[in-house]
């Protein structure tokens, strides 16, 4: 497998003869750097020279001024169609040649560098299972046979026929249907894992962007870029009012899409355990909260005990124990904790590990304060907001009981 | 070259070839075009009628008309009929064809549409379906026109009350004034009628500019036959 | 019912069948005269439709091409060229080369259009995919563009090949010689089982040469595209 390229722009503009610079499809000056084996998506409305940023790299279209650079090396300077045999090709129509068979058309690079027959029919084969396609169904089918996302993925197992270390994709997922884009969104990241490529992906779709991209570049009409980095990045820290909004009012429960539970610092569980007795455990506990995590041997949650409700003397017993908050592991994204706790309308979550013991607390204050930790610097305001109340600002005391306040 | 005495001695009969040669044409152009209307309504009934007629159609065309005319001779004599029969066969092939696949390229959805607000068929086919079917029509008229006018040259074999200004082409073979007269004066009248029948399609049909493949604008599509040679 | 006995009577005489005069002679002559214009029309006509498609370049030109072309009736083409071409030869030069270039002439225009049309008519994304994944151009054109264009084309060369049988018919007017000559030779002689040989020969003739070049354009349309159609 050939080792992936890093692609650079380096102050890269084009303008077309004749228009204004601010009209769509041109680029003005575009420097961002993609390392090699990395997704950088390039996002942005219509018109705002993200598909003509792509097509530079593989010379489509040739830049009026500054380089665009592959592996280091300015494209201008190689022989085009090395360059372009060298380059993984993708369209949203795919492109896939009517009048030839799917194996013909999977090794069309290939046949071109002049494999042998022998080797080619191997590669096909091996491109179609990679792209999940069994080769002995479609092999000697016609595009026009398949369905749109079965053509697609015909398309980048073309793309990849010849083993190229950069894969260029313009809005490869547009043209279906949202349940088959899904699939083959995790597809091609689960294929990246095995491959490793440097992809360049184009669309329109900011989640798309946000799911799909190692690096975020978001471009604005009349080819400017508006910001560049990872999309937690431009989540939580949009560049301008344009990122902003175009990232979406909602862009706060994206960001707490991309993270998980695992990555926030938990809050320590005071705990009990079944058996204990009652007169030790008060001192420990009652003085810091008034609620106390009961547990079994194994370190399992059980329910919550409520100081009012606990007898002071005795063993601590299951039925005493009130059973309301979610349970949640590592994995839970900051996302999906918050809806458990707003489910369950209660302000603590518990994480348990793998086999199910007690690892921390989460509470919703906690993910506010994530929020306001990892976003730094003034946010700009939401013009969607008419009146001057702060509503971007999470700051919703809870109260600190874990139980629901309508408990009499 | 060019004896310009002859020309001025013939400017007369050189006029008067040129409107039997219009005569002859607009005959058939008439003739085949009512023709062909009828059939074509026939066929929108009858589906069945068109796969024959289509079918007659595209073996007619493909016989030289030269055969078609010395074939007629032996029916109808050396009448009109024999010119204009072919001639009128011929209009016909080129229009039905336009006609059918004019009113048959009215978009589903239109007249679903028209149908859904409650138009009558009759009504549908005269405010929908035959307006849509024009640009086609027109295309079929201009084909027409231009290609009967050459035809129509042939018909100077049946003798020399015809052939239009192709009499002149085989009066004298020898005499290049007279040939040019005659060819050149074919020539432009065909060109005449492309000009004339390609600007009024563009007229009366505004809409139809956006795509070519309504208007049947010159440019072939996969699913062209030829023309009658 | 006469005059199909009578052509029935003559069609099967083998008087008809030898000498200069016969059938197979003048079936030949039609046939050369025919396939040779045809010949010399697509080798000008066919790469330049084909680059005038690819190139998108002269496109106007092209068109106007294709009206004058169908607006020039085949007499006229020929007789036009007649005093011209006996100054070179005068035997030739009336009987051959006056038929045999306006054959040539009037084959041009419908395979320079339809080339450049089933060119142009292909998706122009396929053609800019296959030029991102490294296609030279000439590898776009032969590869991609000329077999998904390959029906039209051949749809040019039937039509042209209909132009040029009707007009090696009509040069016999000239002497050519050919299946149009029975024509000729029957309406003088007032023979009519003779001019009638010599319609249906000429019909047989057209009709068979579109039809294979109808088969021919059904083969060579690969299965997916035909899939794609539907």
């Amino acid at each position: 497998m050939s080792a992936a390229e890093p692609v650079a722009f380096d102050h890269v503009t084009k303008r077309y003869a004749g228009t204004a610079d601010t009209q769509g499809g041109a680029v003005e000056d575009l420097s961002l750097e993609v390392p090699a084996g990395k997704i950088c998506v390039l996002v942005g409305p219509s018109g705002c020279g993200k598909t003509t940023s792509l097509k530079m790299v593989n010379r489509l279209v040739e830049p009026t001024s500054g380089r665009v650079l592959v592996g280091g090396v300015d494209v201008m300077t190689r022989d085009v169609i090395e360059l372009r045999r060298g380059i993984g090709y993708v369209i949203q129509q795919v492109g896939l040649f009517p009048h030839q068979t799917i194996g013909e058309n999977v090794v069309t690079v290939p046949r071109l560098m002049g494999w042998t027959a022998a080797r080619q029919r191997e590669r096909a084969e091996e491109l179609l299972g990679l792209v999940g396609l069994d080769p002995a169904t479609y092999r000697d089918r016609y595009p026009a046979q398949l369905s749109g996302g079965e053509r697609q993925r015909v398309g980048v197992a073309r793309a990849l026929a010849a083993d190229p270390p950069i894969l260029l994709m313009d809005e490869p997922f547009g043209a279906v249907d949202p349940i088959v884009r899904e699939r083959l969104q995790n597809e091609l990241l689960r294929l990246q894992e095995e491959l490793a490529k440097t992809i360049l992906f184009v669309t329109h779709d900011i989640d798309e962007a946000i799911k799909m991209g190692d690096l975020v570049a978001v471009m604005q009409v009349g080819g400017h870029l508006a910001q560049f980095g990872p999309p937690a990045e431009i989540l939580a820290n949009p560049a301008s009012d344009f990122v902003a909004r175009f990232v979406g009012a909602d862009r706060g429960l994206k960001r707490l899409s991309l993270t998980r539970v695992g990555d926030v610092k938990l809050q320590q569980a005071v705990t009990a355990t079944v058996g204990d007795s009652a007169t030790e455990v008060r001192p420990r506990a009652w003085s810091a909260q008034p609620y106390l995590l009961l547990v079994d041997a194994a370190k399992r949650p059980i329910g919550w005990l409520e100081q009012a409700r606990t007898p002071s003397s005795g063993t601590l017993t299951e039925d005493l124990a009130v059973a309301a908050s979610p349970l949640m592991n590592r994995r839970t994204t900051l996302k999906d904790a918050l809806s458990m706790l707003l489910d369950a309308d209660v302000q603590v979550g518990i994480v348990v590990d793998r086999t199910g013991a007690v690892l921390g607390l989460l509470t919703a204050e906690m993910i506010a304060e994530w929020m306001r930790d990892t976003a730094a610097g003034p946010r700009p305001v939401d013009p969607m907001a008419a009146g001057a109340d702060d509503s971007a600002s999470p700051e919703a005391t809870a109260p600190s009981a874990p139980v629901a306040s309508t408990e009499s | 070259m060019i004896d310009w005495g002859w020309l001025l001695d013939h400017v007369g009969a050189i006029l008067g070839r040129t409107v039997q040669h219009i005569e002859l044409t607009a005959i058939a152009l008439v003739v085949g075009f009512a023709l062909s209307f009828l059939m074509a309504l026939l066929s929108l009934r009858r589906p069945g009628v068109y796969t024959i007629v289509s079918g007659l159609a595209g073996i007619f065309f493909t016989i030289p008309s030269y055969a078609m005319f010395a074939a007629f001779v032996a029916f109808t004599g050396l009448s009109i009929l024999t010119a204009e029969i072919p001639l009128v066969l011929y209009t016909f092939v080129i229009f039905i064809r336009n006609m059918v696949v004019g009113l048959q390229s009215v978009p589903r959805d239109v007249s679903e549409a028209a149908e859904g607000l409650g138009f009558t068929t009759r009504q549908r086919l005269i405010r929908v379906e035959i307006p849509l079917a024009i640009p086609l029509v027109m295309a079929g008229l201009r084909l027409a026109s231009v290609s009967t006018i050459g035809l129509v040259t042939i018909t100077s074999i049946l003798g020399d009350s015809f052939g239009g200004l192709g009499f002149f082409i085989t009066e004298r073979p020898f005499f290049a004034t007279e040939v040019l007269v005659g060819a050149i004066g074919s020539i432009l009248l065909a060109l005449g009628a492309d000009v004339l029948f390609a600007r009024l399609q563009r007229r009366l049909t505004p809409w139809s500019q956006v795509g070519r493949a309504r208007t049947g604008d010159g440019l072939p599509r996969s699913t062209d036959r030829p023309v009658p040679a | 019912m006469t005059i199909l006995g009578s052509v029935a009577a003559w069609l099967t005489d083998p008087a008809n069948w030898t000498g200069p005069g016969g059938i197979p002679i003048r079936l030949a002559q039609h046939i050369g005269i025919s396939v040779a214009s045809l010949a010399i029309g697509a080798a000008i006509a066919l790469p330049a439709g084909l680059w005038i498609g690819h190139t998108r370049r002269g496109v106007r030109l092209a068109i106007n091409l294709a009206n004058l072309g169908r607006a020039v009736p085949s007499l006229a083409a020929i007789g036009i060229l007649v005093p011209f071409t006996v100054l070179i030869d005068p035997e030739a030069g009336f009987k051959v080369y006056p038929t045999l270039i306006a054959m040539v002439l009037l084959a041009v225009p419908p395979i320079l259009v339809n080339s450049y049309a089933g060119i142009s008519e292909v998706d122009p994304d396929l053609v800019e995919s296959a030029r991102g994944m490294g296609l030279r151009e000439r590898q776009i054109l032969s590869a991609v563009e000329i077999p998904i264009a390959l029906p039209v084309i051949i749809g040019g060369l039937r039509s042209a090949t209909v132009q040029v049988v009707a007009t090696a018919t009509l040069g016999a007017i000239y002497g050519l010689g050919a299946l149009g000559s029975f024509i000729v030779e029957g309406s003088a002689q007032r023979d009519d089982a003779k001019l009638f040989g010599g319609v249906v020969l000429v019909a047989l003739l057209a009709l068979t040469s579109e039809g294979l070049l109808g088969l021919l354009q059904r083969r060579l349309t690969s299965p997916g595209l035909r899939f794609a159609a539907r």
